[in-house]
């Protein structure tokens, strides 16, 4: 028996052994791979802060089960927008695990084949990132531990406006349950606050990623953009309206956004999700850090002139940045210092978004569509409904952007300048009844409440949103022209009239401009030949 | 017409049947506990506040003795990081090793506290321990057993692991011919299997060595293989296949046995 146990023990000592080997064996692979870039001064990486918070050491899962609630996996509700999220989970966990074990060389072929597949073929459940990443998990436990937690709120903020359970005012307070959940739970939190995208993008290694990678890199943004523009095709919605909505979203998702190598900068919620960042936008600001901390680490890694030992440092630092406990104290709008870690401006009429690269707090570039601004409506540049009013603005999702009018002319009017499927959200006088307006990509408009009335009465655009105006019902255009004499004259338009109807170029309208010397303003051919 | 002696199990399993599916939330193929299929743990705690409820339904083939079926359920809540709760019960009816009962029987309740001390990271192995107490529900037996497992869970190469599982159970009223210390020693291994276009599949094999009861027999060696397969978004199908290969005096053991279960966290 003794020569049996001796036996058995020394088979189990070769076998950890082995494992060490094969282990230590792979991470070398990795740091040869690495040093073979180009050579830079690392002196110019900023080291982390010498005392950071206990848990950055952290060498524990601290796994925390999800907010219990009857939403629990509701996005099922909405089938192609649950396994695309499935997929997005497994394209992040596989680049990374490439990246980590030597193999970032076919990141931009290979890898991008087999996560390719996975978009196109999505799991049925959510797999466990961990799973798939498990040597990237080893090397960046706590990286991963903020990522996770991070992307639990991101799958039961959907849990929640994909309920058929809960009211919408159940689903509000559910929502900022969530937060606190998220936020109160654990010291990693990603910072609430707006943040300074020209600095978070602004470091050493940035960009770094996307000149090597650019066809992962487009993914990745995908997946961005898809996690930003699912809350407003979700927010305030019926469930067939979501399901219908998201048709036009997932179609544009998978033949345009994911393979997307043109953009000039993440996409950011606002652009996608200008209502659900309005209305949370510290919810809005945590993803939007979280997927430029994905950023930073892509950059990171992607730079083979930084050695080993020190991307691991740089890699705490760039969570330290976006971490909530690095901005404790500080609130939206306070700046400590310009285009810096604590710059935490926003743009004027969007508290849910930081400052953008040469953006100022009247405009900021966006790909598509040039310099506007988020407090105006970028088809009459008339102010946009604010506060407790906000709800009354419209929104049109068209060419992968989501931009919030002052009324229902000028949302109906944009879509019909704009390419593709569009998606009008129309509010009505009934918040809890908007109605949602699909345009194919020739213009011929539907909706799922064709009981809709509008008033359409147009005079100049200084007050288009009293004299254009959706209503949930006949009665409803009845009392608001018994409550507003001025428009005693003006018919009801049905839904049919009004699709087929186009108004006058806004008297209002002025074109936004950016700063002096941006470099969004070279003409786009020359942007174009800059990034071939 | 269901035998008096198999009447219990099979209300047990209806109930299983009818209830569970209430619960199909939870756990993951990936994360393995013990029974399930097979008898090793990874080092892996269940999450904070989770719960888990975890059963399985096998059929044995004792040495020298009929056939006979088990039956275990088992509880785990998450009640602290890294730490959980375990309450499990093990049920037996038929043929069983070392014995000549045939009756059902509810071989034991065992109540546990895992705790993981670190997850993987660099070349070190994540480190857990289990223990707790298996109170006795045979009959005339007396004394409880003292059980502790030591855990740990390393990467072979990039998917596999492996579980080195260290367990010793002492029993405070063992009668003269049995042992009063047991160890024993399993090496677990876990590989998902699909990758990288399937990601709900994970296949496990264990060797195990492992002293026996009766003072004189043993030790015992055991191979098994099993896989687990996610159902539904938190819920798991397993099945396993083991055999105690080699018995040494007349050890009592299992010649096969088959086991299948389902867990579920909610």
């Amino acid at each position: 028996m003794n020569r049996l146990l001796v036996v058995f023990i020394s088979f189990l000592v070769l076998a950890f052994h082995l494992s060490a080997q094969a282990q230590t064996e792979n991470e070398t692979q990795h740091q040869g791979h690495s040093s073979t870039g180009k050579l830079q001064d690392t002196n110019i990486l900023p080291p982390p802060p010498a005392n950071l918070p206990d848990w950055f050491n952290n060498k524990k899962k601290n796994h925390i089960f999800y907010k219990r609630g009857k939403y629990n996996y509701d996005t099922y509700n909405i089938k192609r927008l649950a396994y695309d999220l499935n997929a997005v989970a497994v394209g992040h966990a596989m680049a990374y695990e490439d990246m980590v074990t030597g193999k970032a060389v076919g990141l931009d072929t290979k890898t991008f084949d087999r996560i390719n597949w996975v978009l196109n073929n999505p799991p049925k459940f959510m797999p466990d990132e961990a799973n798939i990443s498990p040597t990237f998990g080893r090397k960046y436990g706590v990286l991963e531990l903020v990522f996770d937690w991070t992307h639990i709120l991101h799958a039961q903020t959907v849990d929640v406006l994909a309920s058929t359970d809960f009211t919408e005012e159940e689903k509000d307070n559910e929502i900022k349950a969530l937060w606190k959940f998220y936020f109160e739970s654990v010291p990693y939190a990603i910072s609430p606050l707006p943040m300074n995208m020209a600095y978070l993008d602004g470091q050493p290694y940035s960009g770094a990623f996307r000149t090597k990678y650019p066809k992962v890199n487009g993914l990745f943004w995908g997946y961005h953009w898809l996690q930003g523009a699912m809350y407003d095709a979700l927010l305030n919605k019926t469930l067939q309206q979501q399901i219908d909505v998201y048709e036009v979203f997932g179609d544009r998702y998978h033949a345009i956004e994911l393979y997307r190598t043109d953009r000039s900068f993440m996409p950011m919620f606002a652009e996608t999700s200008p209502r659900f960042s309005e209305k949370y936008p510290y919810i809005a600001n945590a993803f939007d850090n979280l997927h430029m901390l994905h950023d930073m680490v892509n950059d990171i890694l992607a730079s083979d002139w930084i050695p080993e030992p020190e991307k691991e440092k740089q890699i705490l630092k760039a969570i330290w940045i976006v971490s909530a406990e690095a901005h404790k104290g500080e609130t939206p709008g306070d700046v400590k210092e310009e285009v810096g870690m604590h710059d935490h401006r926003f743009m004027l009429g969007m508290p849910g978004m930081g400052f953008m690269k040469y953006g100022t707090e009247d405009v900021m570039f966006m790909d598509n569509m040039g310099w506007m601004s988020m407090a105006d409506c970028h088809h009459c540049s008339m102010p946009l409904a604010e506060g407790k009013d906000a709800w009354r603005a419209p929104t049109v999702s068209a060419e992968g952007w989501t931009m919030r009018t002052r009324c229902a002319l000028c949302a109906r009017d944009m879509a019909a300048e704009t390419k593709g499927a569009v998606i009008i959200h129309l509010p009505t006088e009934n918040p809890l009844k908007p109605a949602v307006v699909i345009s194919d990509e020739m213009g011929n408009m539907t909706t799922d409440s064709p009981e809709i009335i509008f008033l359409e009465n147009e005079k100049s655009h200084r007050s288009c949103d009293r004299w254009s105006l959706t209503f949930s019902s006949l009665k409803a255009f009845q009392n608001y022209v018994a409550a507003n004499p001025e428009f005693k004259n003006a018919q009801p338009v049905s839904f049919e009239d009004w699709s087929g109807l186009r108004g006058k170029k806004p008297d209002t309208y002025v074109k936004p401009v950016g700063p002096e010397g941006n470099p969004y303003d070279i003409q786009p051919e020359e942007i174009s030949m800059e990034n071939e | 017409m269901i035998p008096d002696r198999l009447l219990l199990p099979y209300l047990w399993l209806t109930l299983f049947l009818v209830v569970l599916p209430q619960f199909v939330q939870g756990v993951d193929h990936n994360n393995i506990d013990s029974g399930r299929p097979l008898s090793f743990d990874d080092a892996e705690a269940v999450a904070l506040r989770e719960r888990s409820i975890e059963v399985g339904l096998g059929g044995i083939s004792p040495y020298g003795s009929s056939a006979g079926m088990t039956l275990d359920a088992g509880f785990l809540y998450g009640f602290a990081l890294n730490s959980h709760l375990m309450l499990d019960a093990d049920a037996v009816a038929g043929g069983r090793a070392g014995s000549l009962d045939k009756g059902f029987q509810i071989e034991g309740i065992k109540f546990g506290i895992f705790h993981n001390f670190n997850r993987e990271f660099g070349n070190t192995p994540a480190f857990s321990v289990l223990t707790g107490l298996d109170l006795p529900t045979e009959d005339g037996s007396n004394g409880v057993a003292i059980h502790f497992r030591g855990i740990a869970s390393k990467v072979l190469f990039q998917y596999d692991r492996i579980h080195l599982n260290l367990d010793g159970i002492v029993k405070t009223d063992a009668e003269n011919f049995e042992r009063g210390f047991l160890p024993r020693l399993i090496l677990g291994y876990s590989k998902p299997l699909g990758y990288p276009r399937s990601f709900f599949r994970t296949g496990v094999a264990e060797l195990s060595m492992r002293s026996t009861e009766l003072k004189g027999t043993g030790p015992v060696m055991s191979f098994g293989i099993g896989l687990r397969q996610q159902v539904t978004v938190r819920s798991v199908i397993d099945i396993g296949i083991s055999s105690d290969f080699w018995a040494i005096d007349q050890a009592p053991h299992e010649d096969f046995k088959l086991i299948a279960g389902y867990s579920v966290s909610f």
